[in-house]
């Protein structure tokens, strides 16, 4: 899976703006949107946020997690913790990149929130590695990681499935040959 | 393409390179009897004819295919890299261990060498695993972290199936690379147009000159 599809996974994701123009409800396959009133805040799926922010038809309203004050108290939590910690939203990491990519001016203290939000990225990755590492050297052949999202899921992926595989045909060497010389003294 | 194609190979398909390559890695094999007229096989002596108790290398589809049945024309003995000393290496650090000059197919070759049901099975069996779990977290975290490096010299100690994990794990570290310095939102020429282009460039400029 591409980042890229992930990304679009996460664009079905609600986020508040604040639109400039007055418009009716409008339906579309994914659920409706609106009524639109100009200056009330209501909830759009993130595509159509980035879409009318483009075409500057309304401004960001940032989510309640993407705050300095949370974000850090976040960062506390994951690195205090040895296992995984629940994330405010399962695509935390998409939808920071989406809305501070496009809107820089409508979300107070941009560039700290992109680093804090990279630095929780970088606790878990390391975090996600080690306990990868665990899980191979432990030989065991499944384990449970709780409060992974997607994103993270997915950089390790390949290289996950690949050596899991790699695994399984030096184990399944083992026990083939044990059950054959078992076949054989009988 | 190629590249693509050992990918996703899987190692007991019969059109593996992998696996075809693997099968011609060498065994030491002494012989219990006389073979006739296959003297030119054993570089050391001028007979025609095999004689009983020569040693010598065989590379493994053939050893395999003469070890069969009760009388066997050939005894086959574990290979030097599997050897007990060499096993002692790999338990007391895999990291260090060169595989790649070790056999660019150490665990292929070492998964079929327990086909061929040696005295030393079990351990052989033990060691390729325990070998991989040892060197799986320097693969990972050399593949994860580095880029735009030269990682010529950490490859070259890999073995050919985990180069491909190697490269498994550089290609999700630049896939999210890409996304993240949203480079893959941008639309760019495929090569081959771009080729294409440059190609049709060349036959113009040749043609007017």
């Amino acid at each position: 899976m591409d980042p890229s599809e992930v990304e679009f996974l996460a664009e079905r994701e609600l986020v508040k703006v604040i639109p400039n123009f007055t418009h009716d409800k409008i339906y579309l396959i994914s659920g409706d949107v609106g009524p639109f009133s100009a200056g009330l805040p209501l909830p759009v799926p993130l595509w159509l946020a980035v879409n009318l922010k483009q075409r500057q038809k309304c401004r960001f309203v940032a989510p309640d997690w993407m705050d300095i004050d949370v974000l850090k108290e976040k960062k506390q939590e994951e690195a205090d913790s040895r296992f995984f910690t629940p994330m405010p939203s399962p695509h935390y990491m998409e939808i920071t990149q989406l809305l501070l990519q496009w809107g820089t001016d409508d979300i107070p203290k941009a560039d700290e929130i992109r680093t804090l939000v990279k630095d929780i990225w970088d606790l878990r990755i390391a975090k996600l590695r080690s306990s990868i590492d665990v899980f191979v050297k432990s030989g065991e052949s499944h384990a449970k990681l709780n409060y992974l999202t997607l994103m993270e899921i997915n950089t390790v992926r390949l290289f996950l499935t690949k050596a899991l595989n790699h695994m399984h045909q030096l184990k399944s060497v083992t026990s083939r040959d044990t059950t054959n010389s078992n076949s054989q003294a009988f | 393409m190629a590249a693509n194609f050992t990918l996703d190979s899987n190692p007991d398909s019969y059109f593996s390179l992998d696996d075809i390559l693997a099968s011609q890695e060498k065994v030491p094999c002494t012989f219990n009897t006389q073979v006739s007229n296959m003297g030119y096989m054993d570089q050391s002596t001028t007979d025609t004819n095999i004689v009983s108790g020569t040693k010598l290398e065989l590379p493994f589809w053939l050893a395999k295919s003469l070890d069969r049945g009760s009388r066997s024309i050939i005894n086959i003995d574990t290979p030097k890299n599997y050897k007990e000393v060499y096993r002692q290496i790999f338990t007391a650090d895999p990291n260090v261990v060169d595989l790649h000059k070790l056999g660019p197919y150490f665990y292929l070759f070492g998964g079929k060498l327990i086909s061929l049901h040696l005295p030393d099975n079990d351990d052989i069996a033990s060691v390729l695993l325990k070998t991989f779990q040892g060197r799986f977290r320097r693969i990972m975290d050399g593949s994860q972290n580095t880029l735009n490096v030269d990682l010529t010299s950490q490859v070259s100690l890999l073995d050919e199936q985990e180069r491909l994990l190697f490269s498994a794990g550089q290609q999700g570290l630049h896939d999210f690379q890409k996304w993240e310095t949203r480079e893959s939102e941008k639309l760019s020429t495929s090569t081959m147009v771009a080729n294409h282009r440059k190609r049709k460039r060349f036959v113009l400029s040749s043609k007017s000159s």
